[in-house]
């Protein structure tokens, strides 16, 4: 018996996820589908870079928030700000971190409009976070290193 | 429930609200910086006909990739009637180590902005971001230098399109411009 328990938690961790498969492009277009196939559920969009140091230090605390409130209807994706060439470490990174999927590569035409397009107001800066309430509504940004209490507490309201 | 996240968490103030940034058309503020020796430097000693203000840094990648470029510029353009004011507001970065950092990479000094006074008033949030003046100390110009950190890969030279159209009595061809950068490393404060 303890034998055939070892071998299934043994099973189960093998076929946890260890992040994403790939990142998949994402443009405003995507976007917009991105916020609005999360509806019914409390979306957070967090925009990073592999050279941006405060994005890959919080990473781990968004995947810690992500299991926590995962069953109660909570939704985490990534999506990166890298160059293509760099895109294979962007995903090396994901997969060590054990981020969950979907994640994203901005592959926007114009950086601009893109950054306009996901909030008026966001000037670009990374890390970003933008938090939808269950509608698909934009609730919260969240830009420079973020108050996880803050962030976390916000989460919780909206559930 | 307790909260999942608490403790031996680096908490960096409140979540930083989007500041309101100068727009095209505003004034210039009045402010004094510090050069590397913590002497105060006035912005109107260092005004000209066209005053390119770039806050930078020293860590952040991306402005590192901008180096070459920065120095191209104010090589180009300062026999142009134009002045350039470099500021490094990141509290992560002191004195001295942008003093090295500019030694090695400008023909320029950069003025440190303690506890990102200068930041706040311009609502700067990356590095690099630029604001252009006139002579009445009027932004003509906000954003990005261009439109790609890979300097092969640019298609909009942006500040330099500002430049020559102030230069030529021109309007501003963009006025404003965004691009991903590294936030400003502002000090904590208690709002």
């Amino acid at each position: 018996m303890r034998r055939l328990l070892f071998l299934l938690l043994f099973a189960s961790a093998a076929l946890w996820p260890a992040g994403p498969a790939r990142l998949d492009p994402l443009d405003e277009a995507t976007y917009r589908q991105v916020v609005a196939s999360s509806k019914g559920k409390v979306l957070l969009v967090n925009f990073w870079a592999t050279w941006c140091a405060p994005c890959r230090e919080e990473m781990p605390l968004l995947v810690k928030l992500e299991a926590a409130y995962r069953e109660r209807g909570f939704r985490l994706v990534t999506i990166s700000a890298d160059e293509p060439e760099d895109a294979r470490q962007a995903l090396e990174f994901l997969q060590k971190m054990k981020v969950p999927a979907p994640a994203y590569l901005k592959r926007a035409a114009n950086d601009d409009k893109f950054i306009t397009a996901v909030d008026a107001q966001w000037s670009g800066a990374l890390p970003a976070l933008f938090l939808y309430d269950k509608t698909g509504r934009k609730v919260r940004s969240f830009v420079g290193e973020a108050d996880f209490k803050v962030l976390e507490s916000e989460i919780r309201k909206l559930l | 429930m307790k909260h999942l996240l608490t403790g031996g968490l680096l908490l960096l103030g409140a979540s930083l609200a989007f500041a309101q940034t100068l727009q095209p058309g505003a004034k210039a503020p009045s402010f004094t910086l510090r050069d590397v020796s913590g002497n105060p430097v006035d912005f109107k000693s260092l005004k000209g006909d066209i005053t390119v203000v770039t806050f930078v840094a020293t860590k952040c990648p991306i402005s590192n990739d901008y180096n070459p470029r920065m120095d191209a510029l104010y090589k180009d353009y300062k026999g142009k009637g134009v002045k350039f004011v470099f500021i490094n507001s990141n509290s992560t970065e002191p004195a001295a180590e942008v003093a090295e950092h500019a030694k090695a990479n400008f023909s320029f000094s950069v003025y440190k902005d303690p506890d990102n006074v200068v930041a706040d008033m311009f609502g700067a949030q990356v590095t690099p971001e630029v604001f252009v003046f006139d002579k009445d100390g009027i932004l003509r110009y906000h954003g990005s230098i261009d439109d790609s950190r890979n300097e092969s890969k640019v298609t909009s030279k942006t500040l330099r399109s500002a430049l020559d159209a102030m230069i030529a009595g021109s309007p501003v061809p963009t006025a404003q411009t965004k691009a991903f950068g590294c936030t400003i490393k502002r000090s904590k404060k208690t709002t």
